[in-house]
């Protein structure tokens, strides 16, 4: 990143005038009926950085998409208020001619487009420009602020690493040179080292004159390089002001930083568990290695889970946390080296034999039925426990009926356990993600499984939340008394739940043990945390 | 020896035909992910159209006419139905399914015009051959094969190198995060569909023209064997539409010419082949010869 500015994280905070360049007043936005938004106002001064802040389900992205025009693609609705730029409403307009008044928004997760090349995405940013020369410049300009992506302008843009995905999504926002960039959560789902090149980029993308709205999770990051700052709760503002004061108010300290508060996961309760205790077995991965069109994702990595322990599994973007998982579960087949589980072993075997064997996961990212209900999708994790047969089931003879009953009773008790015991029949979609991550959880959960894979559990949630996660997962762990592997981004998070931690970096490990000793490994603060220089050289290979 | 390579290179001829079509079928799934069986009545409407024109227009006048009216009809489709079945919150299978009927309509409709007549396109190649290396080829074959190499080679072109190519594939990969990028979602979508038409009326001409007799009510059946050519290749590969037409029309064509050696498995083989072929494929490849499995970092 050796063009990023490195001129540290101090915002140039006397560098904006007051003109306003986007303004939203009482704006109202529903989506089929439901109210996302009530009566937001938002200021948005030319050269200036405004965070957005707000726990999930607040209306942060239902803002961008009302201000971007893309609500109708995700059928929601303005019903009052204004959106000007300059005096001029963007309201009712289409996407393409609000890109083209130079309003440009990066969507959360990214959303790069996969099968084309690093330069045709680009290319697709500056679709409403006609004159080369003004592509050429843009390009210039892209390429200056991410050197990485002119070395991969030629590579699929699905085979970059997260960051680089990061970097190309705002690079490609920029070729339409828009005046006013709208950053969906950029620091979602990145290794610390890469949020604070993301936050410096953000500040020299703010230093050449395009103002920022920025939509955060991470607050801190936030707050550190905004000059104002709005933090929503249910569709509304809650507090708005300076960044420097917020981040100075204790209350938005406590609530949205996690600031100046332990992160002890409190006290856990065992609840008489609704399915029985189960044995757990010990997990045993030997030497496992996995490659990529000769690109090593894995390479001779072996790790022991204890049966009946939480282990987690951490390390910077692309380190193979989530190809390690797909070995598991039989995704992937590994290229060399074996897993074993109690006496079977699982490398061969495709993945409904292994989850057969007692073994489920949760996804990195949501993978759950948005139009059933809590229910409907708790039920589906009972399938492979489930005894009758489709004719049986079909023709609802009474025994399938008693089945059902009984399966339904489960289900309810897992959700109470999760504390989701009041949303059975509330259908997915209408839930906040952070509930949704707890069904995707208790769905696992039904399968009654004796191993629990979680891929990042609390991606994209505040720090309440996550507490809040943390709690759940000591709960259903000390209740089932089954084996827990954990991936996570969220270092704090793992520290205080996990009781074995392994770290990979590239694809090896490089440190297993005690949450205290991994924390204090000098190879592992200096590949995870990005200390010093070396990180350059890594992020190529 | 020779019969063999005489029915190769009319099956690469054919193939060529085949592969014309099969692309414009791929480019409608590309561009608005809508499986398209309109395709085959769009392609009978511009080969008849073509036939019904051509005296009074000449050959080049009424594929002229042919073209425009089938580009303009594809884009209606797409603008007045696909648009408000999508509004309604129609996916992917029921447009499917509706294009199906729009099929049947059409396809009936021209078919009732047709009648029990065999209208002649009037090509001026007519039923010339010509003779290269001892092989005899017909000549509209050989037309058809320059003229469907040109248009692939413009349009695979335009296609990687063009921003109207990037726009496309770009709301392929991601409707959402191309309209944010400022690309009209609305505009590729029935670009893509007028392409569509237009290579449909230029593949119908060829279709129908010698060897071929003419269009007759059984003209639209035979187009739907280019759906075969578009699966087999991957319906989502431009390249694949290629291999795919090329492998038809080669198979076709030697299960015609060699009907007597294999007649124990019946007269007519010829006109089921590239369903058997696409089932052979489709057990090996599930997605296409070159269909995208998708690979990406994890």
């Amino acid at each position: 990143m050796g063009g990023v500015s490195s001129q540290g994280m101090t915002p140039g905070r006397a560098r904006f005038s007051d003109r306003a360049l986007l303004e939203v007043t009482d704006l109202e936005v529903s989506y089929a009926g439901v109210r996302a938004l009530r009566g937001l106002s938002l200021t948005v001064s030319s050269g200036a950085i405004v965070a957005v802040l707000g726990s999930n389900g607040a209306g942060k992205t239902t803002l961008l998409r009302a201000i971007s025009g893309t609500l109708p693609l995700q059928r929601g609705t303005i019903d009052g208020g204004s959106i000007t730029l300059e005096g001029t409403s963007l309201v009712g307009r289409d996407p393409a001619r609000i890109v083209h008044a130079g309003v440009v928004q990066v969507p959360e997760g990214r959303r790069i487009f996969g099968e084309l090349t690093v330069a045709e995405n680009l290319r697709a940013g500056a679709w409403g420009r006609t004159e080369r020369a003004g592509r050429a410049e843009a390009y210039a300009r892209v390429y200056e602020l991410f050197p990485r992506l002119m070395e991969r302008r030629a590579q699929r843009a699905a085979l970059l690493s997260g960051g680089e995905q990061q970097m190309l999504a705002i690079g490609r926002a920029l070729m339409a040179e828009p005046r006013l960039l709208l950053l969906d959560e950029p620091s979602l789902g990145l290794a610390p080292q890469l949020v604070e090149q993301i936050a410096e980029t953000v500040q020299t993308i703010n230093r050449q004159g395009t103002a920022v709205v920025l939509v955060e999770q991470n607050a801190a990051m936030a707050l550190e390089i905004a000059h104002r700052a709005t933090v929503l709760e249910v569709g509304e503002v809650a507090v708005e002001g300076s960044a420097a004061e917020l981040a100075r108010s204790d209350d938005v300290r406590e609530r949205y930083l996690g600031l100046g508060r332990a992160r002890d996961i409190g006290e856990v309760t065992a609840v008489t568990p609704v399915t029985g205790r189960r044995e757990a077995r010990p997990l045993t991965v030997e030497d496992v290695s996995v490659t990529f069109g000769g690109l090593a994702a894995l390479d001779a990595v072996s790790l022991t889970v204890e049966p009946g322990s939480t282990h987690a599994v951490i390390g910077p973007n692309g380190a193979g946390k989530s190809t390690l998982l797909n070995v598991l579960t039989g995704v992937y087949s590994a290229s060399g080296g074996r897993v074993r589980y109690g006496d079977a072993t699982l490398t061969g075997l495709r993945p409904p034999r292994i989850a057969a064997l007692g073994i489920s996961r949760t996804f990195q990212n949501l993978a759950l039925s948005a139009s059933s209900t809590v229910e409907e999708n708790l039920l589906l994790g009972r399938h492979r426990l489930s005894k009758a047969g489709f004719v049986t089931a079909g023709l609802r003879l009474p025994r399938a009926r008693r089945e059902h009953a009984e399966q339904r009773r489960i289900v309810a008790g897992i959700a109470e356990v999760m504390g989701l015991g009041d949303r059975l029949a509330t259908p997915l979609g209408a839930l906040a993600y952070g509930d949704r991550k707890r069904v995707e959880l208790a769905r696992a959960l039904c399968a009654e499984p004796t191993l629990l894979l979680l891929d990042e559990p609390v991606a994209g949630m505040n720090a309440n939340e996550s507490q809040e996660m943390a709690r759940t997962i000591a709960q259903v762990q000390q209740t089932l008394g089954i084996s827990i592997v954990l991936v996570e981004h969220d270092m704090g998070f793992v520290m205080g739940l996990a009781d074995r931690v392994t770290v990979l970096d590239f694809g090896r490990c490089i440190a297993d043990g005690s949450p205290d000793d991994v924390q204090r490994d000098p190879e592992v603060l200096r590949a995870y945390l990005g200390a010093g220089d070396s990180v350059e050289v890594q992020e190529g290979a | 020896m020779s019969q063999f390579f005489e029915l190769l290179i009319s099956g690469l001829s054919l193939g060529c035909i085949y592969a014309l079509i099969a692309m414009g079928f791929v480019v409608v799934f590309k561009a608005t992910n809508v499986v398209n069986f309109a395709h085959a009545s769009i392609l009978m409407l511009g080969a008849y159209l073509v036939a019904r024109l051509h005296e009074q227009l000449g050959f080049f006048g009424a594929l002229g006419v042919a073209i425009l009216a089938c580009a303009l009809s594809a884009a209606l489709i797409d603008l007045v139905l696909v648009r408000a079945l999508r509004r309604q919150g129609g996916d992917q299978d029921t447009l499917a399914i509706l294009t199906i009927g729009i099929n049947v309509l059409l396809g009936t409709e021209l078919s009732r015009r047709v009648g029990t007549d065999l209208l002649p396109t009037g090509a001026p190649w007519g039923s010339e051959v010509t003779h290269v290396l001892g092989v005899t080829v017909p000549q509209t074959r050989i037309a058809a094969a320059v003229i469907a190499i040109a248009l692939m080679v413009v349009f695979w072109l335009a296609f990687t190198r063009s921003g109207w190519g990037v726009a496309m594939r770009s709301a392929a990969s991601d409707p959402e995060a191309a309209a944010l990028m400022g690309i009209p979602l609305g505009r590729v979508a029935y670009g893509a569909w007028a392409i569509a038409g237009a290579l449909a009326a230029i593949g119908g001409a060829f279709f129908t023209s010698f060897p071929a007799a003419g269009v007759n009510n059984a003209t639209g059946l035979l187009a739907l064997t280019a759906i075969p050519a578009a699966v087999l290749g991957g319906l989502d590969s431009t390249g694949g539409a290629v291999v795919g037409g090329l492998t038809i029309g080669v198979a076709t064509t030697m299960a015609a010419g060699y009907q007597d050696q294999i007649a124990f498995l019946g007269r007519g083989l010829s006109e089921v082949v590239p369903y058997i072929a696409l089932l052979l494929v489709l057990l090996w490849r599930p997605s296409g010869i070159f269909g995208s499995r998708e690979v990406s970092r994890v």
